[in-house]
């Protein structure tokens, strides 16, 4: 989707930043914040580059990087961590054969971690793209990838 | 006689989706059909269910029957033994709490029943239902303000005389934050709902958005118009997509229904509500944190004072409540503030959302009267350790919270007692940690987590929480454990003095009470 | 008046202001409270916690750099608690610092450093290991480096960016452990749009944002300090100059310079290379068969006065014709004019100011009885509503333009930006009126159908203060909306909304300079301005009024102290018989009552062979003049012609005697800055072996051409000047200091004028001047189809002569280009940076295409900096009638790509 647009759908309060920043890298193929749009955030809100920049950077959603077009992220705080979120992070480089915050050739899968996901009654944890996976086990993480594989081939 | 129709309610969240709740959905509703039971059966989605539940759950009403951990085949027999002929299917209901009670040595009547007051339509109704809210009594605390005549300062007395504390973690008193702001003479005033809920082992918050969204909005209006606030704001961590998408949905039905916007219900009170998503920060569950994402900007917490009450979102009065906080709201208006008090403690009336996780053989989320004891959650509802190792640790309150042994089961869970005993009841997760781990690794991880969040503008914190982090990672490895030990607590010590807020300071409770309680795991 | 408070710490008692800062307070009566992100010219961030404190009544420790005092407060600053946790902050910062004090410029002037010698941290006493994993120093910033790994992360650069400079290029980068500063988007700070100006430097109390040209040059202990003023623009900023031997180690703006509160701008922050360049003038130099050699002063003089005086003797005084500098001190533009008016007899004597502000001079001495700002520079912060039209301050009066950024950033105050391109302002502006060049009259006038339509007026001060009202009424009548649009292409409604906003606001403030000025109609577009002003009763009043800004650093004094064909010091008329009476006396010689020649009618005269000799102080007209093929003809056409300047400028190369002058880093004398504010210079340098300051070398000019001078030093110079110019009759350099005095200053008693005409104009009532739009002498047409338009750029400054000459600046911006609009690009399939042949009737130049929208469709802008491509070949050298002011803001032109 345009960016344009999506900032259109907001006033140009400052307030309305952060949301638009969602959709923006919600709509983004590689699910990231490219420099063009940046600027063009910054000229629709009245701020600075740097105060965008700064933003972005603080919150550990936003990726001023090209990334998969599924994001993996695995919880490691404590209780997580208690449910052997460790494994979970091992499991999933094994299966991706990528590293942290490494993307997968195909483009797919970029693998990161996250602290709590507020699921932890059901850790260890992970996210896909904001769908949280709970009770995870080696052979529910392999279900969930072949999930995205599949849905990936599907369209 | 009219034939009384049954409502199943399917549990559709992040977790069931996978289990493929969807497909199980389509083919529960094809056999509906098939069986033409259209008229007399309604299906529809709800939130989470809570504790005790595993995969794909459904209720059943009338009789709020559950059922848990269901696959496809199970469909046919819940619509030939409990549909049609009235008789609930044993084998697919989870073991009942009372049992598991007794089981630890507990005499179920005695022991403090599960009471709901904020989860009570939690799993009952369709949260995507403003109707199904309102026929559960839902609003009737905002009617009551309309047709009773209730002036502002008989609802901040209302609130006062329940004695409900903030449940976001620091039990700040409701009615007293509520009055301070309704004080502040200003044209613009806010209320923020507080629902980042970052704190590790925490996700009751999320049940209460997903499984009763309207239950917050009205709490809301009621906080809005305590106040003289016209505008008010959901923070939903930008995890929670359910949530977001619940909240966002119940604030178009209340709009409809002239619950939000201009005159509601002829009060002659505005109120409007705006959801902002946050994006990853566990910082900005501090409240002027979230003030400061709401405003568009990095989440660094400001310096208090001025609190948010004097000065908060656009340096405005407002008052920032958390989820659960604002869920008892409506209940305290309707059932009045002796009602209230007939829960819980003296100093800390009412209940509490507790997330139990961890090493334990049923985490989920439960709410039960302030004061009951861990031994109780842990062993009661929680049914005890995984696997039936020993028990060694409870992490109590959150990340940020003190770290207590076994000789702490005792301890009634409220805010003063908690303190009382060098902890915080704070978020009310408890996340038990069985005899398999080593505490420093766990600790290793706990400051991890911190320096991770920390967000970086206060020195003592920002380098703090990397030192600290440093620190642990010695330990073991040379000996000279005693050194880096009082180092730390040192460290930890002058953190809490000097941080400029909460999260800094509040790293003195899980490392002391981890080096004081587990200190020969360290030797 | 702020109410004075009782507060103890540590239980001494200290009278305070109420509200004042607590820390400031306790540091201010020496309780030595440490504190590293506490920066006194921002709003406190309580970050660091250094600064922690007990208060009596309240809970745990406190940043009392957050505190705001109050009576009675009782603080313990000091106990074994606190320093304790103070000296666990220094341990930890100590931690996470690249330690190298041996090799770092910032040692000694640390703080830091001074905190982990004051608590004895070292990295042997460390409680931790010591960091050794660091990142690259980021250098790509063509002035500045930051080095991630001695930041301490204080922000103290981020809010001198934002809140002092109103920039808001760098924020916090990051989050946790991991927190940096970035410029823009977090890319390499040398990307971004950071302009240069230091401030963050000079913000940072760490060596994390240092000079780079400063690095290695010398140890702050072996530094010398000497504060004086800024060599470039009128706005005075007062420096303080470091440096090491004979050689300038680094700049640094002086917090307490009246006119700029510390601030600087990149020229004269990081401007400094040229004053110690190779290229500097050391000894006179004689032309002989076309070509220089070098001479004796004494030699060289003896030809100028006789060449000089044979000139005179045979064609008459007026057949000479001088140029005085705005560059010079006003002690030497004193000196000049009397040479020229006293020695050699003639009013031929005028200076850039012609092409400059001339036509300001004429309309407010018509309007208010006198021609400079009204108002004071601080005074901006404070003003509601601010018009700037025809000024791109963020670039020319840089540090102005940060109060103005200050009044919208901080106090919400209306910024209207009325300009043909879009300029920085226009960020800041909450209404921006893109106007056709030339046509400001029109919109003005439109501004004014509005007010007096919908009755804005002040009709209060238009009673009591004013005079010409019912016949200016009757022209503005015809401006309605609706016409001015056609004329001037500015929306109806924002002309309606202009005029509610300038009318409306409490405090207006008019902000102009050379798009006003540079016009055929420049005294009609001051006079409509000041018609604005007098309408509204925005005038007179502290905070609001009409603000020219004056160009040069020293070009309010040269016009002060009489260096202009009509006026003697003081802008007493040279046609006032009885003004020549008194200047005679004084003088002891017969002067001429007829007004001289101004620079451009000089160029014309010499070109027709009327002038015969120019004498040159410190002007370089063979790139500064319009239609400079015109000029090249008129100065070769000359008989004789004297420059004198400290570099062999392109003009120089035309003369026939070239003297070697002192710089303003070598000299003491006084400017004027825009403000009206005397300020003295101090001498900094020692001068290049063989040159001469300028007054002296007039001096023996004039003494050998027989009238003699003799005067010691330039303080003499300015009591005889005070004594002849009311004025400034209080200034004498023993009164002047390091806050300098503001004009008029009539008597010894006199502590200046902040803001002009309160209670009453200099010319008695505020005249209303009917004025009806007329527009530029040449318009696109077929052949030349597109608007040009020139001025100029940040990191330059006239015609090079200083600023080409500083590595930083031309890294900056390394040569010449034209901006063009992204429509002519189009059509003419222009690429950026492609060279272009740009063409007028006047003549034709070569240079880069920059492609921008900040100019208009069919527009095409030049700075004149760059004499290998001078915008001056070709522009219009056609005058306003009254001011003689060139019209150097619109011509027409043709592009075409080669
Ligand atoms: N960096 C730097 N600073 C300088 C100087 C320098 O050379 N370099 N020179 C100094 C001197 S001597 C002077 S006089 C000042 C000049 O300072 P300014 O007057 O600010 O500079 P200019 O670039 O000449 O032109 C100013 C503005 O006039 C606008 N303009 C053009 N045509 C029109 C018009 O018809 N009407 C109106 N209203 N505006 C128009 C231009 O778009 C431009 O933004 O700068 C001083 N400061
Ligand atoms: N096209 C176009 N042309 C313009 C303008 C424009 O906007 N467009 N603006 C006009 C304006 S406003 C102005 S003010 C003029 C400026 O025109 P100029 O005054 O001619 O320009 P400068 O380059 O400042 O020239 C000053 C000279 O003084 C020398 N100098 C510096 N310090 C000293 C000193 O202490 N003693 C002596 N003796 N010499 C010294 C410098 O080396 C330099 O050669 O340009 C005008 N020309
Ligand atoms: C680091 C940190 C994180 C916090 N996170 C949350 C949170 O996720 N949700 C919440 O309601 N309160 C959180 N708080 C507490 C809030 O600052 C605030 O006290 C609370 O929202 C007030 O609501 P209450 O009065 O209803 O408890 C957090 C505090 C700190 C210091
Ligand atoms: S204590 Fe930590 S989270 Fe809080 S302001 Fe300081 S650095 Fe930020
Ligand atoms: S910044 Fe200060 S402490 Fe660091 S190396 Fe430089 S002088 Fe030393
Ligand atoms: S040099 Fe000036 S513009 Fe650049 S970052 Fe520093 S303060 Fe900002
Ligand atoms: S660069 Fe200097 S002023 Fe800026 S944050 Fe770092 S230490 Fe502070
Ligand atoms: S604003 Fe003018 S006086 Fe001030 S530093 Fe820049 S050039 Fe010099
Ligand atoms: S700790 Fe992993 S989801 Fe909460
Ligand atoms: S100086 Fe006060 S906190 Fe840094
Ligand atoms: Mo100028």
């Amino acid at each position: 989707m345009n960016v344009d647009k999506i900032l259109k759908r907001y006033n140009s309060d400052r307030e309305n930043l952060i949301q638009a920043l969602h959709d923006i890298q919600d709509n983004t193929e590689g699910n990231y914040l490219r420099t063009g749009d940046l600027k063009k955030a910054a000229d629709y809100f009245h701020m600075s580059l740097s105060e965008i920049n700064g933003v972005v950077e603080f919150y550990s959603m936003f990726s001023k990087k090209p990334r998969g077009k599924y994001i993996i992220r695995v919880c490691q705080s404590p209780p997580c961590y208690i449910k052997g979120a460790f494994n979970v992070l091992g499991e999933l480089k094994n299966l991706l054969g990528i590293d942290l915050n490494d993307t997968t050739k195909d483009k797919l899968f970029t693998l990161e971690t996250t602290s709590c996901l507020g699921a932890c009654d059901e850790a260890p944890v992970m996210s896909v793209n904001n769908i949280i996976y709970g009770k995870l086990n080696t052979e529910k993480i392999k279900n969930i990838i072949k999930h995205y594989r599949e849905e990936k081939r599907g369209k | 006689m009219k034939k009384e129709i049954k409502k199943i309610l399917i549990s559709v969240e992040d977790k069931t989706i996978i289990e493929g709740v969807a497909e199980f959905e389509k083919i529960f509703k094809e056999k509906i059909k098939n069986k033409e039971l259209e008229k007399s059966v309604k299906l529809s989605r709800t939130g989470t269910f809570g504790v005790n539940t595993k995969g794909i759950s459904i209720v059943i009403y009338p009789g709020g029957v559950l059922y848990s951990d269901l696959k496809i085949h199970d469909i046919d027999k819940i619509l030939n033994q409990h549909i049609l002929k009235g008789i609930p299917v044993q084998e697919l209901m989870p073991e009942p709490i009372s049992e598991r009670l007794s089981e630890h040595g507990f005499n179920p009547e005695e022991a403090k029943n599960e009471n709901r007051i904020v989860l009570s339509n939690v799993g009952k109704i369709n949260p995507e239902s403003i109707d199904e809210y309102i026929t559960s009594g839902g609003y009737n605390a905002v009617k009551a303000i309309a047709e009773e005549g209730l002036e502002p300062k008989d609802i901040i007395d209302i609130i006062k005389e329940s004695g409900l504390r903030g449940r976001g973690g620091a039990g700040f008193p409701t009615g007293l934050k509520w009055e301070i702001t309704a004080k502040e003479s200003s044209d613009e005033k806010y209320i923020i709902c507080n629902a980042d809920e970052g704190e590790p082992g925490t996700s009751k918050d999320r049940l209460i958005l997903e499984g009763d969204p309207h239950r917050i909005i009205e709490g809301m209006i009621i906080a809005g118009y305590a106040v003289g606030a016209e505008k008010g704001y959901v923070y939903i961590r930008g995890e929670y997509k359910i949530s977001v998408e619940r909240v966002v949905k119940a604030i178009k039905d209340a709009y409809k229904k002239e619950l939000l916007g201009k005159d509601i219900l002829g009060t002659g009170f505005t109120f409007d509500i705006e959801l902002k998503k946050g994006a990853g920060a566990y910082v900005c569950g501090e409240e002027t944190a979230l003030i400061e994402s709401i405003e568009g900007k990095r989440g660094n917490p400001r310096i208090k004072p001025p609190y948010p009450g004097e000065k908060g979102l656009h340096n405005k009065p407002t008052v920032v409540n958390n989820v659960e906080t604002l869920a008892n709201i409506a209940p305290i208006i309707v059932n009045g503030s002796k009602w209230f008090h007939s829960f819980g403690t003296e100093d800390c009336p009412g209940t509490k959302v507790f997330t139990l996780v961890g090493d334990i053989k049923y985490p989920g989320i439960i709410e039960l009267p302030m004061g009951v004891t861990l031994r109780e959650i842990v062993f009661g509802f929680g049914g005890g350790i995984k696997a039936d190792r020993g028990l060694k640790a409870i992490h109590l309150g959150g990340s940020s919270g003190a770290v207590f042994d076994k000789s702490f089961l005792d301890v009634p869970l409220d805010f003063d007692s908690v303190k009382k005993q060098g902890g915080l009841l704070g978020s009310g997760s408890v996340l038990v940690i069985d005899n398999e781990t080593d505490m420093r690794n766990y600790l290793e991880n706990v400051l991890l987590f911190f320096k991770h969040e920390s967000c970086g503008q206060c020195i003592p914190c920002r380098i703090g929480t990397a030192r600290l982090y440093d620190l642990v990672k010695k330990l073991d490895k040379n000996g000279q454990n005693d050194v880096i030990i009082s180092n730390m607590e040192h460290l930890t010590d002058v953190m809490f003095k000097s941080s400029l807020c909460p999260l800094g300071q509040s790293l003195i409770y899980p490392v002391k009470s981890i080096f004081k309680n587990f200190g020969n795991e360290f030797k | 008046m702020t109410k004075k408070v009782k507060i103890y710490v540590d239980n001494k008692e200290i009278l305070a202001e109420e509200g004042a800062n607590l820390l400031q307070v306790a540091r201010d009566s020496g309780i030595d409270i440490p504190g590293l992100c506490y920066y006194e010219k921002v709003t406190p961030t309580g970050s660091c916690r250094l600064c922690l404190v007990k208060i009596e009544g309240e809970n745990g420790m406190i940043p009392s750099c957050t505190i705001k005092v109050r009576d009675g407060l009782k603080v313990t600053a000091f106990d074994n608690e606190l320093e304790d946790v103070r000296k666990t902050i220094v341990e930890l910062l100590i931690s996470e610092h690249k330690l190298g004090c041996m090799t770092c410029d910032t040692a000694s002037s640390c703080a830091l450093e001074d905190l982990a010698y004051r608590y004895n941290v070292t990295v042997d006493n460390l409680p931790y290991d010591v960091k050794n994993e660091f990142e690259p120093v980021d250098d790509s910033s063509p002035v500045l480096a930051y080095d991630p790994n001695k930041c301490i992360v204080c922000g103290r650069c981020v809010k001198a960016c934002y809140e002092i400079q109103g920039k808001g290029i760098i924020d916090f980068i990051g989050r946790g452990i991991e927190t940096r500063i970035g410029a823009d988007l977090g890319d390499l700070w040398g990307n971004s749009a950071c302009d240069g100006c230091g401030e963050c430097i000079q913000a940072c109390p760490v060596g994390a944002l240092f000079e780079k040209a400063s690095q290695g040059k010398g140890r702050k202990w072996e530094i010398e300090k000497v504060e004086t003023i800024c060599p470039y623009c009128g706005v005075g900023c007062r420096i303080e100059v470091e440096k090491k031997g004979n050689e300038i180690v680094r700049i640094n703006g002086v917090d307490k310079g009246p006119a700029n509160e510390g601030r600087l701008c990149v020229k004269g922050r990081f401007g400094y290379e040229y004053e110690m360049s190779e290229e500097r003038l050391t000894t006179p130099l004689i032309k002989e068969k076309g070509k220089f050699r070098r001479a004796s002063w004494s030699e060289a003089l003896d030809i100028v006065a006789d060449r000089f005086a044979a000139i005179k003797k045979n064609y008459g005084s007026d057949s000479i014709a001088g140029l005085a500098s705005a560059k010079c001190t006003n002690e030497e533009n004193y000196i000049f004019q009397k040479f020229m008016r006293a020695a050699i007899g003639t009013n031929n004597v005028d200076h850039c100011a012609r092409l400059c502000h001339a036509s300001t001079v004429a309309g407010l001495a018509r309007a208010f009885g006198s021609g400079a700002m009204t108002n004071s520079i601080k005074e901006f912060e404070f003003a509601d509503c601010i018009l700037v039209t025809g000024s791109n301050t963020t670039e020319t009066h840089p540090v102005i333009a940060t109060y103005i950024k200050n009044a919208v950033l901080k106090h919400g105050a209306k910024l209207i930006v009325v300009d043909p391109r879009k300029i920085d302002l226009v960020k800041y502006a909450t209404l921006w009126l893109r106007q056709k060049n030339g046509t400001d009259v029109a919109w003005a006038n439109g501004m004014m159908n509005v007010i007096v339509n919908e009755n804005l007026q002040d009709g209060k001060f238009i009673a009591n203060r004013t005079e010409g009202f019912e016949e200016f009424k009757k022209v503005i009548e015809e401006y309605t909306p609706e016409r001015v649009e056609k004329i001037t292409g500015i929306p109806k409604e924002k002309i309606i909304e202009a005029a509610r906003m300038y009318a409306g606001a409490a405090n207006s403030s008019i902000v102009f300079s050379m798009g006003i000025t540079q016009h055929v109609t420049g005294t009609d577009n001051v006079l409509s301005l000041a018609n604005l002003a007098l309408l509204t009763g925005n005038v007179g009043k502290l905070y609001s009024g009409v603000n020219p800004l004056r160009g040069q650093n020293n070009v309010q004094g040269a016009c002060d102290l009489g260096s202009l064909p009509n006026v003697y010091p003081g802008y007493q008329k040279v046609k006032d018989p009885k003004i020549k009476e008194k200047f005679e006396k004084k003088w002891h010689v017969k002067l001429d009552d007829k007004v001289g020649l101004s620079v451009v009618e000089m160029m014309n005269a010499a070109h027709e062979g009327k002038v015969k000799a120019m004498y040159i102080m410190g002007e370089n007209p063979m790139v500064s003049d319009p239609n400079l093929n015109h000029v090249e003809e008129a100065l070769k056409n000359l008989d004789f012609l004297v420059v004198q300047d400290i570099f062999l400028t392109e003009t120089a190369q035309l003369a026939d005697v070239v003297l070697p002058a002192y710089s303003s880093f070598e000299k003491s004398g006084t400017f004027t800055n825009t403000e009206r504010r005397i300020q003295l210079l101090n001498p900094v340098l020692r001068a290049p072996e063989g040159a001469k300051e300028d007054w002296e070398i007039i001096q023996e000019i004039s003494t050998k051409m027989g009238y003699k001078m003799h005067y010691n030093n330039q303080g003499e110079i300015m009591d005889e000047a005070a004594d002849v110019s009311p004025i400034y009759g209080g200034i004498h350099f023993n009164r002047l200091g390091k806050k300098g005095l503001q004009w008029p200053c009539r008597d010894d008693k006199d502590p200046g004028t902040v803001f002009l005409h309160e209670g009453k104009f200099s010319r008695g009532l505020g005249h209303f001047s009917p004025v009806d739009y007329i527009p530029p002498a040449e318009l696109p047409d077929k052949e030349y189809p597109y608007l040009l338009s020139t001025g100029r750029m940040l990191f330059h400054y006239h015609t090079g002569t200083m600023t080409r000459k500083v590595t930083a600046l031309n890294d900056f911006e390394p040569g010449p280009y034209a901006e063009i609009s992204p429509e002519i690009a189009k059509k003419l399939k222009i690429k950026e940076g492609e060279s272009i042949r740009v063409s007028s009737r006047r003549g034709s130049i070569i240079t880069k295409a920059r492609i921008t929208e900040r100019v208009a469709p069919e527009s095409v802008f030049i700075p004149f900096h760059f004499a290998e491509a001078a915008a001056n070949k070709l522009t219009n050298d056609v005058l306003d009638p009254i001011a003689k002011i060139p019209e150097l803001k619109v011509a027409a032109c043709k592009v075409e790509k080669i």
